[in-house]
């Protein structure tokens, strides 16, 4: 695009412009960032510090909790601790002072650090040095003085005031960030609108410039483009500049699409190259071009020759031009092709050839001008003979004539008639023989006048069946009419040539509609290929099968439905060929019931072979008509070695006799006899082997006459079972009804077999109703599942088992009650497999003891810890306003002492006395009741160490008194600890207690006794204890001595002996009055030492 | 600047010994008491009438009390983010390893059980203020403080560009 | 005769201090207050986390009735040892007690949210130490009621 110079400056003013703005926003923004990073970087710098302050602080007191491990411990290591941190503290110190060197005010801080850490280290060389040479004392003392403390506090002060200096700065580098950034913002925002202005506005000018230029262009483009259009377009005309002399100067498409030449070829010839060569030895080219001359245009229509040579037909006009002086420039020639019909007359001989029927083309004059194969073939000419000849020749009569009337009517009209106007007239061969035909005409207009074309049709082989049908029609039609079945005649081509009017309301076809279609329309399948199967057979073969051959086939009606046919077939002999007459009839109603009759067979059959017994039918003649699959098993036969035979084969005597018995009686008798009547008889089996059989009948009635359907039972196993009861009975019966317990005998099945009378009472059955009964129904649980489990045990086992093993069950009578029983099972062999004898036992009244006993220890238990949960709560709820009393008599004692007389001081002080023993009671309570409460598993505890315990929580005690307690090496037992520890307490606390001045000596040893048990002794050289009150000293509060002489409340050794009864054992004491006393208890020992003693 | 401490309880007696208590070992310690658990959150969370309280530095609280008892407060504290800042310490009658349980299961700070004697409760006090009071670190409210702090020591013109450039 | 308490049996106290100066110091100042006190030492955060749970060497390890926890720790840090104790449905109930050097407010409200018991600060100072010591002792382990522990099996 060209740009004008003003465009030009526009541009890249534009372009500078906006260059510009950009230089300036990105400016902006760069310091933006830096602002941003700037900030950032303090506040990581300020962290760093503050950091590295922190690991200062931290090191330091590394180093002196260093110095003083040193100091307890003496030991080198620390020092090597402390100085690592020291230097770390210096390194930190360094690090720091870097961070902060462009601040003065933190600076400053560091000569001052580094005082006090000359100090501090000049302090802790004094107190290594006095550790190392003087001990732990002397150092110990250095480390507790003054300045050490001072020193820490210093440093601590320094640090948290640099500590504030560094978040100060944070806050205002932080305010002075934002207000940058906000400022950077806004020049960002300025400069970015700046530049979309600008770009904007450059844009605007620039296009207005170029739309004005692109509307010029566009205008020229389009004038150009509609010139050129036009000259192309012109194809169907030459349009060609002739020289004065005729010389061909310009040359268009047209020209060389009506001559065949192109541009380069022609230009410069003549014209008269496209005249013949009689118009050129005429001079009719010159001849033109004087006349198109002299006056200025000239017109004519003549014939020129191609290229390739073929002629053309064209209409030409020239038009002479001259220069202004008026001299002969030359000619200017437009010409049209006026032979197109001749193209078209081409096509037209293409598509004659092509035609299926023969085509002729004939002339006013009623000469054949064109003709294709078929015609050729048709009328055995060739081609040549017949071009020019009159049609008359192979047309006699009737067209040409035509022709001529035909001619004279208009295209219009005969076109109007061209539609299905067959004319059937003969045709003549070129042999003389002629034949009938049927021709089509139309007619159509060419350079040489109105042709026709005939399209001409070989009637004969129609003719010959139109007259053919015509006999049969004489011939048939009486019959086919007056056949009550639908008959259709079809030729051997599977054509339906004829049909009656029953076939036409069978198939629901009118016979147009049927007639010269195929077969197969109305019976798809199985007729057509039997026709040309029957068609090769004779007409006798074909007679022969006639009889009662009758075909099924379906049947389609019009409406598509389709339905059962049976086709009876005939053949014809005729003249044409073997037609084939069918003669069909509708079985529909005969199928349906057909396939009832399957139906019901079906269901029938079904029933038979669900039967659970073996099921035979048989008829009146006695033999086996159906039988079902489990009759084949029972009788081991198979099924077709039975059906036809005769019953007898199977049951020998008692059923065939009965059978026509029973068949002379009527359904109705023989059906009364039905219920119930199990015949007993004997079956046969294949092998020849006989078992007992029940059967039942039942008649049935079906088109073959009376049928007696049998059901057969194996009775075998309960005949068996019969059998066996009898021999059972003898045997045993004797044993059983001696029996003290109910004797119930049962089998692997878990059916009772034998009882005893015993067994009646006990379980309010009568002996009938409980053989032959499932177990289950007596013991409804435990029994049954143990026989099998018995059962598959042997005897030997099984008695193995016997001795002792009362199993536990319910029993159930008839009336429903259930009631406990004890059973002991015993087998028995038999021939018929293991039984077994259960002997039974009513255990009602031991169960019911032992739920009573049950029942007393449970309400006992119950009574128990609610007597414990009670003396808990009491204890605690008496506390609350004990807690009130106690507290403000005492505050009372110590506000009011000497303000008040002393009387009243003396009622004050017996108050509070009061509440605090009260107090201490209660406190008893509940450690007493704690014992059982709050007492613990029993575990393998170690007593030595329960000891220990003890001792160390005396240690006041021992110590207030001097004491010397001493032990043997003390075993494991299996007891609550901190129960074995108050227990030990407890006695040694009294052992050293209730003593004379002096030193008080405690002795535990320990022996072991019977039973795994260890017993213990406590032996002291106190006051010792009267025999008398050996049994009241375990009581509760229980005192011997006055309060004065010494403090307590009496419960002890009350809890002492709760606390051994709790571990199974018994507390117990031996003295003399002052010789001391030696408490004795017995602790379980754990499984732990007694296997390690060798359980002693 | 003084300790406050908030007492939690309904006995009136217990009130007043504890008081007495707690006069004996530091007059100076501020107690606050109420008498219900619902007065308790009132109290701890600045409403109603207690809308002027001061925030304690710890709080006593009895577990038997009318309305809400202790371990339901006790429950709210500790789910508050703020309340749970102020040690909850539990002073009861109870001894019961139930009670004790159930108390450090909610996160109780402490649990403590009066004793009989008011001596005894003398003694327990002083040991509670010494460790609670002057030993132990507790959380203040504290970034306010801070700040307040560093803009005390700031100069006028280092204020003014704080708070006009602050405000974003 | 004094009745027997629950507590005139040993008390455990873990101590998860990393620093053995320290370790050493705390030994000393519980021995002058306290003979009846077991205390056991983890010197990091995984330490204490299985001793609490039992697992691995610690399988017999006591219940402690008292945990006291130093915030700076190697392997897993204090704070993250707090966390876990007191999420977890077992051990939440055990009094757990800060003791460390650092006075920073953030430490001392971060380990109040996450239920620490009390916070204490390391004195420097062995006398205020000892002192800090026997304070512990004489609030924790004689005054206050600890929840009951069950205990492991005896011997």
């Amino acid at each position: 695009m060209k740009t004008t110079p003003r465009l030009d400056r526009k541009i890249q003013l534009a372009f500078g412009c906006a260059i510009v703005a950009l230089l300036v926003v990105g400016a902006i923004s760069y310091r933006g960032m830096l602002v941003s990073s700037e900030s950032d970087q303090w506040v990581r710098h300020t962290h760093e510090v503050l950091e590295g302050l922190e690991d200062l602080r931290s090191a330091r007191e590394r180093t002196e909790s260093s110095v003083r491990g040193f100091v307890l411990t003496g030991d080198e290591s620390y020092l090597e601790t402390y100085r690592v941190s020291r230097l770390k503290a210096e390194q930190f110190q360094a690090i720091v002072r870097d961070l902060t060197a462009d601040n003065p005010a933190q600076q400053r801080q560091f000569p001052i650090l580094e005082k006090l850490a000359a100090q501090k280290f000049q302090l802790a060389q004094l107190v290594i040095g006095l550790r190392r040479s003087q001990g732990l004392e002397a150092a110990v003392d250095a480390m507790r003085s003054g300045s050490g403390q001072r020193i820490m506090d210093d440093f601590q002060a320094v640090i948290r005031t640099m500590v504030a200096e560094e978040q100060r700065l944070l806050v205002l580098r932080d305010a002075d960030a934002k207000r940058r950034l906000s400022q950077t913002k806004t020049g960002l925002i300025l400069g970015t609108v700046l530049g979309l202005l600008i770009a904007a506005t450059a844009g605007w000018s620039v296009q207005r410039d170029n739309s004005r230029r692109g509307l010029a262009e566009d205008a020229l483009l389009e004038s150009e483009l509609k010139y050129r259009t036009l000259i192309q377009g012109v194809q169907d005309y030459a349009i060609l500049m002739l020289g004065p002399k005729g010389e061909i100067r310009t040359w268009n498409p047209g020209a060389e699409r009506m001559t065949g030449c192109t541009h380069v070829e022609i230009v410069g010839h003549n014209f008269s190259f496209f005249f013949s060569a009689e118009d050129v030895k005429r001079g009719r080219p010159s001849e033109i071009l004087r006349l198109a001359a002299a006056n200025g245009t000239y017109e004519e229509q003549g014939m020129r020759v191609r290229k390739n040579g073929s002629r053309f037909l064209i209409h030409s006009n020239y038009t002479a031009s001259r220069d202004p002086e008026g001299n002969l420039r030359g000619f200017s020639v437009i010409s049209r092709d006026l032979s197109e019909s001749k193209e078209a007359g081409e096509k037209y001989q293409g598509l004659l050839e092509a035609a299926p029927d023969a085509m002729v083309v004939v002339n006013q004059d009623g000469e054949i001008v064109l003709l294709n194969l078929q015609a050729e073939r048709q009328f055995g000419y060739h081609r040549d003979e017949l071009i020019g000849q009159k049609v008359k020749n192979i047309i006699p009569e009737g067209f040409a004539e035509r022709l001529i009337a035909d001619g004279t009517r208009s295209a219009a009209e005969a076109l109007a008639q061209q539609i299905g106007t067959g004319i059937e007239l003969i045709g003549r061969r070129k042999d003389g023989s002629q034949f009938p035909v049927e021709i089509m005409l139309s007619p159509f207009e060419s350079a040489e006048g109105i042709l026709v074309t005939a399209a001409i049709r070989d009637i004969s082989v129609r003719r010959t069946a139109e007259t053919h049908l015509a006999q049969m029609e004489g011939r048939y039609r009486g019959l086919l009419e007056a056949a009550p079945d639908a008959m259709v005649v079809v030729n051997v081509a599977g054509e339906i040539v004829l049909l009656n009017v029953r076939a036409e309301t069978e198939f629901g076809y009118s016979r147009d509609e049927l007639v010269g279609q195929k077969v197969k329309n109305i019976i798809p399948q199985g007729f057509a290929e039997r026709i040309i199967a029957d068609g090769t057979r004779s007409a006798a073969e074909a007679l022969a099968q006639q009889i009662g051959t009758g075909i099924e086939l379906i049947g389609r009606r019009k409406d598509g439905s389709e339905f059962p046919i049976e086709i009876m077939l005939s053949p014809l002999e005729s003249a044409d060929g073997i037609l084939v007459t069918a003669a069909i009839r509708d079985i529909s109603v005969r199928k349906t019931a057909e396939t009832h009759l399957a139906q019901m067979e079906g269901r029938y059959r079904g029933l038979l072979e669900a039967a659970p017994d073996a099921m035979v039918v048989v008829n009146v003649a006695g033999e086996i008509v159906l039988l079902n699959v489990r009759a084949e098993t029972e009788f081991g036969y198979s099924r077709d070695e039975l059906v036809g035979q005769k019953v007898k084969n199977i049951i020998p005597e008692g059923f065939a006799e009965r059978l026509i018995a029973d068949g002379t009686r009527s359904a109705a008798e023989a059906l009364a006899q039905q219920i119930g009547t199990g015949i007993e008889l004997i079956g046969r089996r294949k092998d020849g082997s006989e078992f007992p059989i029940e059967i039942m009948l039942s008649p049935l009635e079906s088109r073959d006459g009376i049928l007696v359907t049998a059901a057969i039972r194996d009775i075998s196993v309960r005949r068996t079972a019969e059998t066996h009861l009898a021999q059972m009975d003898g045997r045993y019966r004797g044993l059983l009804e001696a029996a003290p317990d109910a004797m119930v005998v049962v089998n692997v099945a878990g059916e009772i077999v034998l009882l005893n009378v015993r067994a009646e009472t006990e379980f309010g059955y009568s002996r009938d109703e409980l053989v032959g009964q499932k177990v289950k129904n007596i013991i409804p649980q435990g029994f049954a599942e143990r026989i099998i489990a018995d059962g598959t045990r042997s005897a030997a086992e099984a008695l193995a088992q016997q001795i002792g093993t009362g199993i536990e069950l319910i029993g159930r009578r008839k009336d429903g009650s259930d009631f406990p029983i004890e059973l002991m099972l015993s087998p028995l062999d038999s021939a018929d497999g293991i039984l077994v004898t259960a002997a039974i036992r009513d255990v009602t009244t031991r169960k019911m003891s032992e739920a009573q006993l049950l029942h007393k220890v449970a309400e006992l238990k119950r009574s128990n810890e609610e007597l414990g949960q009670f003396a808990y709560i009491a204890s605690h709820d008496l506390q609350e306003p004990l807690r009130m009393v106690a507290s403000y008599t005492q505050l009372l004692s110590r506000r009011y002492k000497g303000k008040l007389d002393a009387e009243a001081d003396e009622f004050i002080a017996f108050a509070v006395d009061g509440a605090s023993r009260m107090q201490r009671l209660i406190q008893d309570l509940l450690a007493l009741s704690r014992v059982g409460s709050k007492g613990k598993e029993l575990l393998d505890t170690s007593s030595e160490n329960a000891l220990q315990q003890a001792l160390v929580n005396l240690r006041g005690a021992i110590q207030e008194k001097g004491a010397l307690v001493t032990h043997d090496p003390l075993p494991a037992v299996m007891a609550d600890e901190m129960q074995l520890v108050q227990l030990f307490q407890n006695l040694v606390g009294n052992a050293i207690k209730y003593q004379n001045p002096g030193v008080p000596m405690v002795h535990v040893s320990v022996v072991p006794g019977d039973r795994e048990k260890w017993i213990f002794s406590v032996k002291d050289n106190g006051l010792g204890i009267d025999p008398q009150y050996f049994e009241r000293i375990f009581g509760m509060f229980q005192r011997l001595h006055k309060r004065e002489e010494f403090a307590g409340t009496g419960i002890g050794l009350a809890i002492c002996k709760k606390i051994v009864e709790r571990h199974g054992g018994t507390i117990s004491v031996e003295s003399q009055p002052g010789q001391g006393a030696t408490f004795r208890f017995a602790l379980a020992a754990s499984a732990r030492t007694m296997k390690a003693s060798g359980g002693q | 600047m003084p300790s406050h401490v908030l007492l939690v309880e309904d006995s009136p007696g217990y009130v007043r010994l504890t008081e007495e208590a707690f006069r004996e070992v530091d007059a100076s310690i501020q107690l606050h008491v109420v008498s219900d658990g619902v007065e308790a959150m009132e109290f701890l969370r600045r409403e109603g009438r207690h809308a002027l309280a001061p925030r304690p530095d710890i709080t006593l609280l009895d577990l038997n009390m009318p309305k809400m008892d202790g371990c339901e407060v006790l429950a709210l504290i500790k789910q508050d983010e703020r309340l749970r800042m102020i040690p909850a310490i539990i002073l009861t009658t109870s001894e019961s390893d139930a009670d004790i349980m159930k108390s450090y299961h909610l996160h109780a700070n402490c649990y403590l059980s009066r004793p009989l004697e008011f001596d005894d409760l003398r003694t327990l006090v002083k040991s509670l203020v010494d460790f609670w009071l002057t030993k132990a670190k507790l959380p203040q409210n504290n970034a306010r403080l801070l700040q307040a702090a560093a803009y005390k020591r700031m100069s006028e013109s280092e204020r003014n560009l704080v708070r006009r450039e602050g405000r974003t | 005769m004094k009745v027997l308490e629950g507590d005139d049996m040993p008390l455990q106290v873990l101590l998860v201090e990393d620093s053995p100066g320290d370790v050493r110091l705390t030994q000393e100042a519980f021995r002058e207050a306290n003979i009846s006190i077991r205390l056991h030492v983890a010197t990091d955060g995984a330490e204490a986390i299985t001793f609490l749970k039992r697992e691995g060497p610690h399988v017999h390890a006591p219940r402690p009735d008292l945990i006291l926890l130093d915030l700076n720790l190697p392997k897993m840090d204090g704070r993250e040892v707090l966390a876990q104790i007191k999420e977890d449905e077992d051990l939440k109930t055990i009094p757990t007690v800060i003791l460390t050097t650092s006075e920073a407010e953030a430490d001392i409200a971060k380990s109040y949210q996450l239920q620490a018991n009390c916070y204490l600060c390391k004195p420097v100072q062995l006398d205020a130490f000892e002192n800090l010591v026997k304070s512990i002792n004489d609030f924790w382990l004689v005054k206050a009621k600890l929840p009951l522990q069950v205990s492991a099996n005896a011997t």
